[in-house]
């Protein structure tokens, strides 16, 4: 059975929840209470994570820590088409690893600007955290443009999307909330809307659903007609 | 600044805005929500929503409609008019909800907006063709890209001297061109756009691309690394709401003021023609599902009719008109002598049959052409994914008619040809036998028809509040012959109603100009709340239980058994 140690609020654990959603597995949540209790640097978490970090899984005895660490392991255990990690493909494994640790580098901007902001982390240099996730955001929008325009609709050059997806979304969702406006990146405002059309695309606090899809015509049946005599 | 207010900017480029996209846009400092509808419409829209101030970008594009995240408010393509208020499922919002709109031109592949335009978007010699360019923001103040543009040599490009200050032209050593646009986004931040004068594909496409985007990156970086002076930031741009919509509204005129051109006449049958009527010069207003409009035929006549479009479709009406051969003249005027391209007089949409969304499920049962109210409901049922069916009673040469109204939502559509009345009976019985907690009838057709379905949903027991009709006519006879008084609350005036006219005659008489629409007790819209007084009602628009509760009067057939009515106008 799949156990994920879970923070509501946090965008590391959502990527799990993501993964777990979009492959359609069932799991058991267990909460460590990130704020204000810090229950994830307590002794007992430690024993689990001594990195004392969030979110950690547990597929029966084996326990894997960190968000791409983890995404990694899910996509190739239980994702049966593999599409999201496809380890036969040397290039796109390596793209896929490239964009994995600009998402990790995704906390040390965007979302230490969002825990200054709503979570009273008053130590961190906020100006400047915004300013490099500005300039992360910069270079993320400039390669989703000329992949769109090279057919891409995603991170990596692929026609679905992959854990690398996964990985970046919640940091850039949820820039507005550490005050990083997307005004200027409208390319990745355009993939946003696409990642959340994903099947099976689950929300948390602070980030919205798309609207709806176009529904095909055919959807509509064959109408019922009934004769008088 | 005013200067700048009268020229035309670009926006967004029209890659900018795929399939059910909302783009968030800055000009000058004003933020805007933009976006395509289905139709293709691009709407340029004061980016806050009416109710709270949430930027209406977080929210969905519907297709016709956009929705607020916030509290689910629609809005319509076209108009911005708020459509609906999901706090008030059982209210059509004020027409006067309205959002800001701002004119918008296609031009070079890039959407162009200016706030009191002089003229439209102006050419750039030599760009027939083109390739849009990836747009370039600096963090930078407009005047300081302009001063760098103009001074700055770009390698392998010559600037060509141009009158119009606002484009740069360059040409290339090869010989092409390319053209430099500035969009002032807020006080420090401009973003430079830019077209090439060949229309590439593929990777000739690309390497253009590519290439323009390093040469614009390298400016950017430039400009950005001078340091220059910042300017004293501006709050962004909000509009003020509307005076009207913070005071209360002053009564509308009756007028039928809309001029409208018949652009499309088709025979959905043997007996039933459909118009589409395209406004000439103003937008037309926002319409709720189930409105109806008066029209205006050449000899005098005023007739009603029930759109037949579906939400956020603005930019025209569409009616259904069932030709009676012996009827009062008004189908037989539009069915012999209306042709598309003639000019004809309309109101503004009244809406007296609203759509409740306060329901889990609803039952439509159409009569014949009263099917009319029920597209447009049906298709905002529809469009808000919200449980309906839809039963059509009809003859059979009239069953195709409305085929293609209820293409996207066929399988919810039952249509029955040629019931006897004791089958139809039966069939509405069996329709009505099971009343739910929350479900509604909507019933409209033939006097008999409503009054029949009335009846039995009674009998099954569903509440009276829970049964909505539409009577295309009042066929009691109405008399006129008591004299009465009516004293008017807000307008402190007293006023004698004399036997042969009715109240709203009356009313109009003196200067009080409330609006009418049927005049026969059928539609509601002259309705009127009644203080005092014992009111002899005889419409056919107010069910018993509204009757019964003598404070709400139709002006045009009913009047007082009382000595005295006083109401609030």
């Amino acid at each position: 059975m799949l156990k994920l140690y879970d923070y509501e609020l946090s965008g590391n654990c959502y990527k799990v929840r993501l993964m777990m959603a979009f492959l359609k597995l069932s799991y058991d949540r267990e909460l460590i209470e990130f704020y204000p209790s810090k229950k994830h640097k307590s002794l007992e978490f430690l024993e689990i994570n001594p990195l004392g970090q969030l979110p950690v899984l547990m597929d029966n005895d084996f326990i894997i820590r960190d968000a791409q660490a983890i995404l990694i392991y899910l996509a190739q255990k239980y994702d049966s088409q593999n599409n999201w990690y496809p380890s036969e493909k040397p290039s796109l494994v390596a793209e896929i690893s490239e964009w994995l640790f600009f998402a990790n580098d995704l906390t040390a901007t965007s979302s230490a600007a969002r825990l200054h902001d709503g979570f009273f982390y008053t130590n961190i240099h906020v100006e400047k955290c915004r300013k490099k996730a500005h300039d992360q955001f910069r270079i993320f929008d400039e390669h989703l443009y000329f992949n769109e325009q090279q057919g891409f609709p995603w991170i990596c050059k692929s026609q679905y999307p992959t854990i690398a997806d996964i990985a970046c979304f919640p940091y850039i969702i949820l820039s507005e909330e550490g005050g990083i406006s997307r005004i200027n990146y409208p390319a990745v405002r355009r993939w946003c809307d696409r990642f959340k059309r994903i099947p099976n695309f689950i929300v948390m606090s602070g980030i919205f659903p798309a609207g709806p899809q176009k529904v095909p015509d055919n959807e509509a049946k064959q109408s019922k007609i009934l004769n008088g005599n | 600044m005013k200067l700048a207010l009268s020229k035309w900017f670009p926006v967004a480029s029209i890659s900018d805005l795929p399939y059910r996209h909302i783009f968030q846009g800055q000009l000058l400092g004003r933020e805007y929500a933009i976006w395509k509808a289905d139709d293709g419409n691009i709407n340029i829209w004061e980016n806050r929503c009416l109710h709270r101030g949430v930027r209406l970008s977080i929210g969905t594009n519907e297709g016709f409609e956009l929705k607020c995240q916030y509290h689910g408010w629609r809005y319509a393509n076209r108009t911005a008019g708020c459509t609906y208020i999901p706090a008030h499922p059982a209210d059509a919002p004020a027409r006067t909800i309205c959002n800001n709109t701002y004119t918008c031109q296609e031009k070079y592949g890039m959407v162009w907006t200016c706030e009191t335009p002089i003229g439209d978007v102006p050419d750039i010699k030599g760009f027939k063709s083109f390739t849009v360019l990836r747009p370039i923001p600096i963090n930078s103040a407009y005047k300081n890209v302009r001063n760098f543009l103009s001074s700055k040599e770009i390698p392998d490009h010559h600037m060509l001297r141009s009158k119009q200050t606002e484009f740069w032209r360059f040409k290339t050593n090869a010989g092409n061109l390319l053209s430099l646009v500035i969009q002032p986004q807020s006080g420090n931040i401009s973003i430079l756009r830019g077209i090439y004068n060949l229309k590439t594909t593929g990777t000739e496409k690309l390497r253009v691309l590519k290439y323009y985007n390093s040469l614009m990156t390298k400016l950017r970086d430039e400009i950005e690394s001078q340091h220059l002076p910042k300017l004293h930031e501006r709050n962004p741009k909000i509009s003020k709401l509307a005076d009207d919509l913070s005071q209360f509204p002053t009564l509308s005129d009756q007028k039928h003021n809309l001029r409208v051109s018949v652009s499309e006449k088709v025979k959905l049958s043997d007996n039933i023609v459909k118009l589409k009527l395209k406004s000439i010069k103003k937008q037309l207003p926002t319409f709720h599902a189930g409105a109806h409009i008066d029209i205006v035929l050449q000899n005098g006549l005023i007739r009603q009719y029930s759109l037949t479009n579906g939400p956020g479709e603005t930019d025209h009406y569409c009616i259904a008109v069932k030709i009676e051969k012996h009827g009062g003249g008004g189908s037989k005027i539009i069915s012999e002598n209306i042709s598309v391209g003639d000019i004809m007089a309309i109101s503004a949409p009244h809406n007296s049959f609203p759509l409740l969304r306060n329901s889990t499920h609803i039952i439509f049962l159409a009569g014949g052409i009263g099917i009319t109210p029920m597209l447009s409901m049906a298709k905002a049922m529809h469009s808000m994914r919200q449980s309906f069916e839809l039963h059509h009673f009809t003859k059979s040469n009239d069953k195709e008619a409305f085929s293609h109204d209820f293409a996207s939502f066929t399988n919810k559509v039952i249509t029955y040809n040629d019931l006897s009345i004791n089958q139809s009976l039966t069939t509405i019985k069996s329709l009505l036998k099971k009343p739910k907690f929350s479900n509604k009838i909507y019933v409209c057709g033939p006097g008999e028809m409503i009054q029949n379905a009335i009846k039995i949903g009674l009998e099954f027991g569903w509440n009276e509040s829970d049964i909505h009709y539409e009577y295309f006519k009042n066929e009691n006879e109405i008399h006129k012959n008591s004299t009465f008084k009516i004293d008017l609350a807000r307008s402190a005036m007293s006023l004698e109603v004399p036997s042969g006219k009715s109240v709203l005659q009356i009313l109009k008489e003196n200067g009080v100009n409330l609006v009418s629409s049927c005049e026969q007790g059928a539609c509601g819209t002259c309705k009127v709340r009644v203080i005092e007084g014992k009111i002899d009602h005889q419409d056919v628009f107010l069910n018993s239980l509204e009757k019964e509760g003598q404070n709400i009067m139709l002006t045009c057939v009913s009047r007082a058994k009382s000595k005295r009515l006083i109401l609030d106008i």
